[in-house]
Formats: structure tokens, C-alpha cells, sequence
């Protein structure tokens, strides 16, 4: 079963459309990359994975979003259980300022997990899981806003796997790092879709060829192409397609 | 449409040095049966020391290849065209190699050995330039059914091959040819058939970057 079913989506701000009649599917554990020019709908999508799109105000949503079956768009959904289900890591790294032990175990604790014990083994599991464990095991209790942008980053993404999710939406998690920083979150990418689903919104065009199984490419709210990312980039189907990735595209 | 002139310029003068290249090697092989022929040793070392240009096309083409790919990371059908152009030059110059090949067998003949011709074999020559030529207007022009015409024109050339092999051997029962003659004659051919098969190379790796698919 696929992770996320979208169908027939339309997403309106204001009247405006943002997404036209898109229809695909997130296929579990693997990673799926949404590309395209800016304004194309692509973050959109993202954020109506995990509902997010719901705290903008004018902003309208038809069609549905399966996630197991389920349509996330229905009424009484838990969408807070949903949030917990599909985490979020987002462009700039934004650590709390508090300790990093502090700043992973937020969201446990908000789920009522205080236990020192349990704590300490789920933010040392989500530290490790996201690569930044050993660069910091030596100063849990120092403040995260020392950390620099790229370890930032693993630690947004540490914050959102103590939440044990299944999906990662990622909405272009590295723009804002160096290219070793940009090189550790790939890596890292490429070891969480061995237990998680991920979504990543890139405007790199080179990064989605790296690390994606699949990939959707969108131009002004439509889904003009969804392959796998070995055909998008060897031999897509639309011309379109093959103007954006090769760079003649206006 | 967003212009990459600089890389449409690129890939352009990649092509147009592909096709200067394959010109040189048509011109090998026209010269060097010329020289098998006439047992001109003049015009067969021309085309030894001529064949350095050869490799030199492929050294340069294959550098400009890189540059590309380095400096603007291909994807799709540039991505296909660049993979196609590396994989032709390798063709591109064993076919030198071969017109090379043939040149050398004028040197290492007699002067009184007798010319005994064998019309088949210049019909090898004239179809394996043809077939070259298409492959290389095909990848210009991007055009399907040329370049799948060069795969099929290669049983006309295994079939002069096959014919050339019959007419050599009853020449040699007759006694109307000499063994050593025969023997180079027979290399000759050989080479050509190589060189069909080499053009066939070129035509797939045109469908290849035109489709994707390498048949």
C-alpha cells in the first residue's frame, strides 16, 4: 500500500489556485523529490501532507489525501495525530534555544514522556539516527544555537525522528548549507529511508538525481511528470520535463 | 525559453568535430584500399602518419566531453548526446585504425606482386562509408530512420564479405591468385567487415541518444 494517495488535489489561497488536479502517490520508504520552478506548487503539496497548509489563512483544499487509506482532509481526522505520524524539517535550521538534549526531547515531552531514562534513550537513538551524535554526545546540555547551520540542520532532523514518524517531509533542507554540510544531510537521507518515507522538496536539481527513488516535476500548480528518478533525468517524457532539467526552460 | 547559449554552443561544435572526424576516416579508407590497390607505399604511410589526426580528434573530443560534464552536469537528452559522442569516437577511431590497417598491407606486399581485383570488395568500401556517413547525418540531424537504416545496411556488407570469401577461394583452387595476395586480399575484407560493424556502433549509440535505449 502506498504511503500517501493524492487525488484529484486542488488547493486554492484566496481563490488562487496553487495546485491543479494532482494526482500521485508517495511510495513507502523510499524517497520522493518534488521539483520545479519556483511558485509551482511543489512546497504546497508538501505541506498538505501533514496538513500544514491548514494554519494559512484563504487557503482551500479539494480532492483527498490518502495517507494508509485514509483521507487526511476528512472531517474529525486527527490531525495532530498526523503531525506526529509525518514530521517536517525545514529550508532554514531552526534549533529552540534551549540545550540540543533539550531541543530533541521537546517533542516527547509534549507527548507526556517524562522519564529520564526513556528520555535519554530516544533523544541518543534520534541523535545517532540523524549523524550527529558523536559530534555532540561530549555537550547534550550546551546550548543547540552553537551548533553550526549544517549540524543545526541534523538536529532539526533528530527533532523530528524523537517523534518516531513514518514520513519526513523535507521542504529544501539544505539550501542554506555549505556543500560538506549539504553532503552529510544527503548521506543521512539515503540511511533514514531505510526506515522512513521521505519527501523532499529541492530546487537542486543535481541533489534529486542523488538521492531520489522518484520524481515529480511541477509547473505553475500542475503535476506535468511522475517517474522514477532514473527516467525523469535519462529520458523524460515531456517536453517540459526536459526543458526545466536541462536548463532551457523560461 | 531560457537560452544556454554558451552550452548549445558546446555541444554544437561537439558535433561538428564528430563529423570532421568521421570525414577523416572515410578519407582513410578510400585512401588506404586506394594504396592496397595500387601498391602505393607513399600514399599508405600517408595514411599511417595521417591517422595520429585521428586520434587526436578523439583525444580532444573526449577532453571537450569532460569539460562539459564537469562544467554543466548533463542530464537527459544532453546527458544522452554527451555518453553517445564519447562511445562514437571510440568507434570513430578503430575505424581509423582499420583504414590504417589496410594501408599497411600495401607495404608489406611485393612491387611485382599481381593485382588480382575483387569488385565485391569495393562494394564493401563504398557501403561502410556510406554506412558512416548516414550514422553521423543521422546524430546531426537526429533522425530515427537513417540511423536504423546504417544497422541494416550491414548485411549487404556481411554479404559481400561472405562473397568475397567464396570468390578468394576459388581463385586460390584455380591458381589465379597468389596465396600471399589472397591471404591480404582476405585481411582486407576482414577489416572492412570490422569497419561495418563499427558504423552499426555509431548508428545504436545515435538511437541511444535519441531514445534512451541501447539496442
Amino acid at each position: 500500500m502506498n504511503t500517501f494517495d493524492v487525488r484529484e488535489l486542488v488547493l486554492t489561497y484566496d481563490g488562487k489556485a496553487a495546485l491543479q488536479h494532482v494526482s500521485m502517490n508517495i511510495i513507502p520508504k523510499q524517497v520522493t523529490a518534488l521539483i520545479g520552478p519556483s511558485g509551482c506548487g511543489k512546497s504546497s503539496l508538501l505541506r498538505c501532507l501533514n496538513r500544514m497548509n491548514d494554519l494559512i489563512d484563504g487557503c482551500n483544499v479539494e480532492g483527498e489525501i490518502l495517507f494508509h487509506g485514509e483521507n487526511i482532509y476528512a472531517k474529525n481526522y486527527n490531525v495532530y495525530e498526523l503531525r506526529t505520524k509525518v514530521g517536517m524539517v525545514f529550508q532554514k535550521p531552526s534549533p529552540f534555544p534551549m540545550s540540543i538534549f533539550d531541543n530533541v526531547a521537546y517533542g516527547p515531552r509534549c507527548q507526556g514522556i517524562n522519564d529520564k531514562k526513556t528520555l535519554e534513550n530516544i533523544v541518543k537513538k534520534a541523535l545517532v539516527d540523524a549523524a550527529l551524535y558523536d559530534e555532540v554526545k561530549e555537550r547534550l546540555k550546551e546550548s543547540a544555537m552553537a551548533l553550526s547551520g549544517g549540524q543545526q540542520q541534523r538536529l532539526s532532523i533528530a527533532r523530528t525522528i524523537a517523534m518516531q514518524p513514518e514520513v519526513i517531509l523535507m521542504d529544501e533542507p539544505t539550501s542554506a548549507l555549505d556543500p560538506i554540510a549539504t553532503g552529510k544531510i544527503e548521506e543521512l537521507i539515503f540511511d533514514l529511508k531505510k526506515h522512513y518515507t521521505i519527501v523532499i522538496v529541492t530546487h537542486n536539481m543535481q541533489q534529486a538525481a542523488r538521492i531520489s527513488d522518484y520524481t515529480a516535476f511541477f509547473l505553475m500548480g500542475n503535476l506535468v511528470e511522475f517517474n522514477t528518478t532514473e527516467q525523469i533525468f535519462r529520458q523524460p517524457t515531456q517536453a517540459k520535463t526536459e526543458e526545466y532539467i536541462t536548463g532551457r526552460f523560461g | 525559453m531560457t537560452s544556454r547559449k554558451q552550452f548549445d554552443q558546446e555541444l554544437a561544435s561537439l558535433k561538428l568535430n564528430l563529423v570532421q572526424m568521421g570525414d577523416l576516416v572515410i578519407r582513410h579508407i578510400n585512401e588506404g584500399l586506394d594504396s592496397f590497390v595500387r601498391l602505393d607505399v607513399d600514399l599508405a604511410n600517408q595514411v599511417i602518419i595521417s591517422d595520429k589526426a585521428v586520434n587526436e580528434y578523439e583525444h580532444s573530443i573526449e577532453k571537450n566531453c569532460l569539460g562539459i560534464i564537469l562544467r554543466e552536469q548533463p542530464v537527459a537528452s544532453d546527458l544522452r548526446l554527451i555518453t553517445a559522442v564519447l562511445k562514437m569516437i571510440t568507434d570513430l577511431e578503430r575505424i581509423g585504425d582499420h583504414a590504417a590497417d589496410i594501408s599497411k598491407m600495401a607495404l608489406f606486399m611485393e612491387k611485382t606482386q599481381t593485382y588480382y581485383r575483387v569488385d565485391d570488395i569495393f562494394g564493401m568500401m563504398n557501403v561502410c562509408q556510406e554506412m558512416i556517413r548516414h550514422a553521423l547525418e543521422s546524430f546531426v540531424a537526429s533522425d530515427l530512420v537513417l540511423a536504423q537504416s546504417v544497422i541494416s545496411a550491414d548485411d549487404t556488407v556481411d554479404h559481400l564479405f561472405e562473397k568475397t570469401k567464396k570468390h578468394v577461394a576459388n581463385a586460390l583452387r584455380n591458381a589465379a591468385v597468389d596465396a600471399d595476395y589472397a591471404i591480404y586480399l582476405m585481411m582486407v575484407a576482414k577489416y572492412l567487415e570490422r569497419i561495418g560493424d563499427h558504423a552499426v556502433n555509431i548508428a545504436e549509440w545515435v538511437i541511444f541518444s535519441m531514445t534512451g535505449e541501447h539496442v
